[in-house]
């Protein structure tokens, strides 16, 4: 692995990354999903909807939801696996995994288990899960070729790897209001509700480092997966990768 | 959408009817309609079905037919008959093919509805077809509002698929 990567647009040591995005979680944890519905409009629930709908999630399935944080993708897999499925919510970060905790009391979801671990190193056992999800997380992981590896390992032949995150627009109209909008708004709204420029500073940052459709398509199916499509959502502001393994 | 919505129907019907899906494991089926814009891979795997735009893969067996071939298939009619008549094409394993199509006619559900998406152009027109569909299933559903709401979301944030869809292993 090279001795640098991207934290935002700043280079850091690649072993300082994971510390500074735990300093940015552990940052937003308590104003986490005011500040997702602030600043997506409230589309994020719609997305996020929509990689549930796609996911092709069945009664008694076994589903893992990394990066997981405040548990949205969570509690819906829960509906969908039933009684007889099981959901594990994870996350690297302590204290957003509380907060998934706390809302899910809250939600009055119970039988899932939280697991705090990095994406990088899966605790589980090969072709063990039907489907692994990650939402706007993997653009935080320092190596994600690993956590890609890692993903596939525990997941069962004909398993789905789902990856929801922030992409490339074509749209030249959609670009410009989108950069004005993450450079100037969100770290203002950022400093505005939740009294931190920072954090959402890197956020915005982070979307613009991560790898476009294509190459994340690609990095999928050099991952193993048989098979990678993506869908463009919202003119392709976030796109969601689905990779099956055969 | 066209995707989102085949695939959720034929996992929907799949479940409902109690399918087993078992014989057609690891099998992947090219499905290309020839008067209609659709071209696909069933995935049939994991006791489902994916339904992916790459065509590229090596598929266990082609079928190729019209879509009113397709529709008469659904309503019943004998796949030697048309295969006798040239009325569809299937190259490679005939056998697969002869288990998808005894899994659809076991369906019971208005598909000319759910490719009827297909043919529209017009955006409002395709929606409210898709919502019907919805709101169909739904009727049938165990949470009719979940239904809706599914279909609902994939109108606000119009999903497209990718062009390319899978690395060339050849
Ligand atoms: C933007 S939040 C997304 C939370 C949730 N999935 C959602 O969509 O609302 C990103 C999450 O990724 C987690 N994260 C960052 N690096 C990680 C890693 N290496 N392994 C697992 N989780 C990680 C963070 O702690 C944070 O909770």
């Amino acid at each position: 692995m090279n001795n640098t990567t991207h934290f935002g647009f700043k280079d850091v040591a690649t072993e300082d990354k994971q510390n500074l995005v735990k300093g940015v979680f552990d940052s937003v944890a308590s104003k986490y999903d005011l500040m997702n519905d602030v600043l997506s409009f409230g589309a994020h629930r719609l997305w996020k909807r929509y990689t549930i709908a796609s996911s092709n999630v069945k009664i008694g399935d076994k589903v893992l939801d990394i990066a997981g944080g405040t548990g949205d993708l969570a509690i819906s897999f829960r509906k969908k696996v039933g009684e007889s499925g099981h959901v594990i919510l994870s996350d690297i970060n302590a204290a957003m995994l509380g907060e998934g905790r706390k809302n899910l009391i809250n939600k009055g979801v119970f039988g899932v288990d939280f697991v705090q671990l990095n994406a990088q190193y899966l605790p589980f056992a090969d072709n063990s899960f039907d489907c692994v999800s990650i939402a706007f997380g993997l653009r935080n992981v320092t190596d994600k070729d690993q956590a890609l590896s890692e993903m596939y390992r525990i997941l069962k032949p004909g398993g789905c790897l789902l990856i929801l995150e922030f992409s490339k627009t074509d749209s030249e109209f959609l670009k410009k209001f989108y950069d004005f909008y993450s450079f100037n708004v969100m770290p203002t709204l950022g400093e505005i509700i939740a009294d931190d420029k920072e954090s959402y500073q890197y956020l915005a940052e982070s979307i613009r480092k991560h790898p476009d459709q294509e190459t994340l398509k690609d990095m999928v199916l050099n991952a193993g997966f048989g098979f990678c499509e993506y869908h463009n959502l919202s003119g392709g502001i976030v796109a969601l990768h689905k990779g099956i393994k055969v | 959408m066209q995707h989102f919505a085949l695939e959720q129907a034929l996992n929907y019907l799949i479940q409902t009817g109690e399918i087993d899906l078992k014989p057609l494991d690891n099998k992947t089926i090219r499905f290309s309609l020839q008067d209609l814009p659709l071209d696909v891979n069933f995935v049939c795997t994991n006791d489902r079905i994916f339904v992916i735009s790459d065509t590229n893969r090596n598929s266990d067996v082609d079928i190729s037919l019209g879509a009113s071939v397709f529709f008469a298939l659904f309503k019943g009619e004998d796949l030697t008959d048309l295969l006798r008549q040239d009325k569809i094409v299937i190259h490679g394993d005939v056998k697969t093919a002869q288990l998808l199509v005894d899994l659809l006619q076991t369906v019971d559900i208005d598909l000319e509805e759910v490719l009827s998406q297909y043919t529209g152009d017009i955006v409002a027109h395709k929606a409210g077809k898709i919502a019907k569909n919805f709101k169909k299933i739904a009727q049938k559903s165990s949470n009719p509002l979940d239904a809706i709401k599914d279909g609902l979301s994939a109108l606000l944030i119009t999903p497209t698929v990718s062009k390319l869809y899978k690395k060339d292993r050849h």
